[in-house]
């Protein structure tokens, strides 16, 4: 073989090479094992026993795995219907070349999200305290007649956690509807306004077809981000474990982070894990084959 | 050779060699002898002083020690007692850790067993017999328990005695809540309560089972065997529902932590706190501003002639099966833990008494405390110890802890639901409610392989 051939035919792998190897160590075999994890029970790697469908039958009938699930699907469908027409909603606004100070709006609103869940979590916190919180005090100021020890974190367990990430992630969505919709050819629109067509009508016919793909991998990550909450409801209600008061902020992977870490039951988080993963596959799938399909 | 690969690749090849080379030629950190992991400022601030000792002593073998947050301690010790990581000799191990350990078979416990140990040496009747509980599975004992932690009630002495309340006379809650209910006011004109009488509520997850021990309710029996629907938890919850529900209530929570909740403490938001030792120490450090308007005294009963006390939190040491030198870790352990020197450190630090009966006679523990209005509140927690209640070691102590917070969370909003406010009359939705739980957790301890009795 000549050098050059030589040269062509393992340069590619030796660039590769150290991918290959971190993804086979720290992806692909744990993934492998965690599968295999799901069928056992253990006590360390050491002390292990097969168990068959164990965990995944238990699953079925676990009242917390399937309150986990509620909560994590509601909190999922209301991401949906909060984040996404708030993201484009905003960027809608600040794409008017007629707003003054649009810049500035645009840092603004995505100053959260470069703060992250840890932060808006403490605030929230701080925010909604009884008698101290910045909520309480400042509306019991204003109506005398407010409890100022409203439990707002114990009575809107659910409208907490939307609304703190909503405050966080609408501005990060915001960025890729602006960059969107800045790619919306003018000529269109333009064409659209001389046919006599309506704002809406302009949104609806031409805005939306246009931004479409963006919209669909911006429904996609927050659909899969909706089923990994995780954070934020483990430090706003850290007391409970992140379960909240009668585990309404329970979502499935805090109940996988507390049976596989704080039990160490890692064959039964490997079972939750699985499942997880098969749902946001499917997921994934599905939103593919109707955007497929609207694309044809 | 050198044309086999364009300049651009060699110089990545030459990087990453050179890295690779300077990576393993860092030094390693090592420790001589021994190392402890510690998870709390103060017992690594006492442990240090006890190693110096030790360490004159024993220069081959000197003992390290690590102040590591607990979190962190528990994923290093699970992952070493798993798959052999390196772990230390001898580790501190919190109340909340210890259910993990506990989860497997006993010969798996990473920590040496001490019961044998104990009984020969004569020690275990030295110590707080209810201090082991914590420790103690199927039987064996796998730590020497740092502390006793009783609990009493921390009570603002100041706004007390300014109402003429004489709390000698308080001997069960509802005295409590009867004689103290004066105190309950609005301060400030908008026809809101804005002073409660204990810090305590629904959501409270820690306080809902010192107030169950103390009622004489239970989570596990003596072999670790679920218990969560005893009657006696019934009617333990039904009445601490008719504290925290409905417009009367006269239990609220501070969630202690903050400034904003200093601040409430401070202001008086709550009349009464369940406190352990350690808990006092801690109001002691952190408002020392309010010297003079705390006062300690015995929890009121739930029935006149009933338990005074109850337990909260708790630390032990134990000694690794890994370790190399452990008949050196365990002379540490008896040097750092049974030591008179210790007793004083940790009293005097954190206000928190030792579970060696023998240390119990120092006089440190008779010297009034001008915080506590000059109350010997070590004497005052020593007389209680004895009688603090048993705990499960239970790994699903966390679960049970869970659905019992729960069950109450659940009564108090059929209690509101229903404007039902009347403990007996929330009795049978109390029991049902725990049937539930006890249910729930009797499946998750079911599926747990190792735990059964063929399997021990």
């Amino acid at each position: 073989m000549k050098p050059s051939r030589l040269h062509s035919a393992w340069t590619p792998w030796i660039f590769l090479a150290p991918f290959l190897l971190s993804f086979t160590a720290f992806i692909a075999w744990p993934a492998v094992r965690s599968l295999m994890l799901a069928f056992e029970q253990t006590f360390g790697p050491r002390t292990t026993a097969f168990v068959g469908l164990t965990n995944f039958r238990f699953m079925l009938h676990d009242p917390f795995f399937w309150t986990a699930v509620g909560n994590t699907v509601l909190f999922t469908v209301a991401a949906v219907v909060t984040q996404i027409p708030a993201a484009l909603g905003l960027a809608l606004l600040l794409n008017r070349a007629d707003l003054r100070g649009r810049r500035l709006f645009r840092v603004i609103f995505f100053a959260p999200s470069i703060v992250g869940l840890a932060f808006v979590a403490i605030i929230y916190s701080i925010m909604l305290e009884k008698r101290t919180g910045f909520i309480n005090s400042s509306l019991h100021s204003l109506l005398p007649a407010w409890d100022p020890d409203f439990p707002w974190l114990d009575h809107y367990v659910m409208p907490s956690l939307i609304l703190a990430v909503l405050w966080l992630s609408a501005g990060f969505y915001m960025v890729y509807f602006l960059a969107a919709l800045q790619n919306v050819p003018g000529e269109l629109l333009d064409a659209a306004n001389i046919d006599g067509a309506s704002p809406w009508q302009r949104f609806r016919h031409v805005t939306l077809p246009e931004i479409r793909p963006v919209l669909n991998i911006i429904l996609l990550l927050v659909v899969t981000g909706s089923f990994q909450l995780f954070e934020l409801p483990y430090l706003l209600y850290n007391e409970t474990n992140g379960n909240g008061p009668d585990n309404k902020a329970l979502t499935i992977v805090t109940y996988l982070y507390q049976t596989g870490f704080r039990s160490g039951d890692l064959g039964y988080a490997s079972a939750i894990g699985w499942l997880l993963t098969l749902v946001l596959v499917g997921l994934a799938l599905v939103q593919r084959r109707l955007t497929q399909k609207e694309e044809l | 050779m050198l044309k086999m690969f364009s300049p651009g690749l060699w110089i990545v090849l030459l990087m990453a060699a050179g890295s690779s080379v300077l990576i393993a030629l860092l030094p390693v950190p090592t420790h001589p002898g021994m190392e402890m992991w510690v998870f709390d400022p103060n017992h690594a601030k006492i442990a240090r002083f006890i190693a110096e000792d030790w360490n004159h002593g024993h220069a081959s073998n000197p003992v390290t020690i690590h102040l590591i947050t607990g979190a962190a301690i528990q994923s290093r010790m699970m992952s070493g007692f798993y798959s052999d990581t390196p772990v230390a000799d001898l580790i501190e191990v919190e109340r909340g850790m210890i259910g993990q350990v506990f989860a497997g078979p006993v010969a798996d416990v990473g920590f040496m067993e001490l019961t044998g140990r104990l009984d020969r040496e004569n020690l275990r009747t030295g110590i707080n017999g209810p201090s082991f509980s914590p420790w103690t599975t199927r039987g064996h004992i796998f730590g020497l328990p740092h502390d006793v932690h009783p609990a009493m009630l921390l009570y603002r002495a100041d706004l007390v005695e300014a109402a003429g309340i004489d709390v000698s006379k308080i001997e069960t809650w509802d005295d409590y809540f009867r004689m103290l209910r004066p105190l309950m006011q609005d301060l400030d004109g908008d026809g809101r309560v804005d002073r409660f009488l204990l810090n305590a509520s629904p959501t409270s997850i820690y306080y809902q089972e010192v107030l169950l021990l103390q009622a004489g309710g239970r989570m596990f029996d003596e072999m670790n065997q679920p218990t969560l629907n005893e009657p006696v938890n019934a009617r333990s919850i039904a009445r601490l529902a008719t504290w925290y529900a409905g417009p009367g209530h006269v239990a609220s929570e501070i969630t202690l932590g903050g400034a904003s909740s200093m601040r409430l403490v401070r202001e008086g938001y709550v009349v009464g706190l369940l406190a352990p030792d350690w808990f006092a120490g801690s109001i002691r450090t952190s408002l020392p501003d309010m010297a003079g308007k705390f006062k300690v005294m015995p929890l009121p009963a739930w029935e006149k002639g009933g338990r005074r006390t109850s337990v909260l939190g708790g630390t032990m040491l134990g000694i690794t099966k890994a370790g190399r030198t452990p008949e050196d870790a365990w002379a540490f352990a008896k040097q750092l833990y049974l030591s008179p020197a210790t007793a004083q450190r940790l009293y005097e630090e954190a206000r928190i008494v030792t579970p060696i009966k023998a240390n119990w006679s120092q006089s440190f523990y008779d010297v009034p405390d001008p915080y506590f209005c000059g109350q010997a509140i070590g004497r005052m927690y020593i007389r209680l110890a004895p009688d603090v209640p048993l705990r499960p070691s239970s790994p699903y102590y966390g679960l049970a802890q869970q659905l019992l917070n729960q069950s109450v969370s659940q009564l108090c909003t059929y209690a509101d639901d229903h404007r039902l406010y009347d403990a007996a009359a929330l009795v049978p939705e109390a029991q049902r409610l725990l049937n539930e739980a006890q249910r729930q957790l009797q499946a998750q301890m079911d599926r747990n392989a190792f735990l059964r009795p063929a399997a021990r």
